[in-house]
């Protein structure tokens, strides 16, 4: 008999850490694409170092509040009210922040494309999760066949 | 392993089988004669007992595929290959077939080691499914597994468990 494993406290917590890291890192790299086209479309090729330390401590802590507060509305089943719901929380979040921070120095046009662009993004990611689960199925299902046809008892 | 295959017309039909360990040609030539319904009450237990348990942890007759429960009508006899899921409620187990729920003595745990099949996993702290019963699966988030049995019902893999589960079905064990 196998001896059960038992997942650590720290386990645990290390697995919804590295789920959270990976979610800022994304949204990080979305946002600061987006924030990089505003400004060469506004003529200027520099980027503030400060914009960039907001995104990213937003993005965290945006990504904490996602997992812990928000269904981890990106990674669900269903595209359903609540989902979108926590897109619009999180974009509405976002695109406050942007404005407090002058990312886009508090112009109406770029900020409401941003929050626009987020709820693509958001939209996005969640049908890449679906995507990546399907053909997880599908791999799974493969694997099952495999599976029984090895063990099943023969039928009589 | 010797081998001594004889046709017989005018004798008593037997098959004697002898093994110093239950290797998996073994497993595979038990599971096969446990269909054939013709064996007679084996010794489940001391097979259970020769791995350590005691006569204290009621283990049940799981030898030779067939397991002893118990149904409201009295003591029933189901097929380990019928069991869908198994499911311990308030410290009592539960067989669940398509037609019947059984009643078993022992643990999940006594159970897995008594069976010794790796058809049959733990799913959960509280379920055990038998993997050849499993008629779909679907990956859901955060790394869990719905699986969906023959007669419909579905069974959620915790994440804890389903990454062995995935060893289980790449490798066909775990061992």
């Amino acid at each position: 008999m196998k001896e059960e494993k038992k997942l650590t406290l720290w386990e645990r917590y290390l697995t919804s850490e590295i789920g959270i890291e990976f979610k800022s890192c994304l949204y990080f790299f979305a946002i600061l694409f987006f924030y990089c086209v505003v400004r060469m479309v506004n003529g200027s090729t520099d980027a503030s170092i400060l914009h960039m330390t907001e995104m990213i401590f937003t993005c965290y802590g945006i990504g904490y509040f996602q997992v812990y507060v928000l269904w981890n509305f990106d990674e669900a089943e269903k595209l359903g009210i609540k989902e979108i719901a926590g897109m619009v929380i999180c974009t509405a979040l976002y695109c406050g922040i942007s404005y407090w921070g002058k990312w886009f120095d508090r112009e109406l046009l770029p900020t409401l494309l941003f929050a626009l662009y987020l709820m693509i993004t958001y939209i996005c990611v969640f049908y890449i999760y679906y995507s990546k689960r399907r053909i997880d199925d599908k791999k799974l299902n493969e694997d099952l066949k495999l599976f029984q046809s090895e063990h099943r008892p023969r039928e009589k | 392993m010797r081998i001594d295959i004889r046709q017989t017309e005018t004798e008593e039909e037997y098959l004697t089988l002898r093994y110093r360990e239950k290797t998996p040609l073994v497993e595979k030539i038990l599971q096969t004669l446990a269909g054939e319904d013709k064996i007679e009450e084996p010794a489940g237990r001391k097979v259970a007992e020769s791995r350590g348990f005691s006569e204290k942890e009621d283990i049940p007759p799981a030898a030779y595929g067939r397991i002893l429960g118990r149904t409201e009508e009295g003591s029933a006899y189901i097929s380990l290959s019928d069991i869908l899921y198994l499911e311990s409620v308030d410290d009592r187990v539960f067989a669940y077939t398509t037609r019947q729920v059984v009643r078993l003595d022992g643990t999940l745990t006594s159970f897995l080691a008594a069976i010794c099949d790796e058809s049959f996993f733990r799913c959960s702290k509280a379920m055990i499914l038998n993997v050849n019963k499993v008629a779909a699966l679907k990956s859901l988030s955060s790394n869990r597994i719905e699986a969906t049995m023959e007669g419909g019902e579905k069974i959620l893999i915790s994440r804890r468990y389903a990454s062995d589960f995935r060893k289980l079905l790449k490798r066909g064990s775990l061992g």
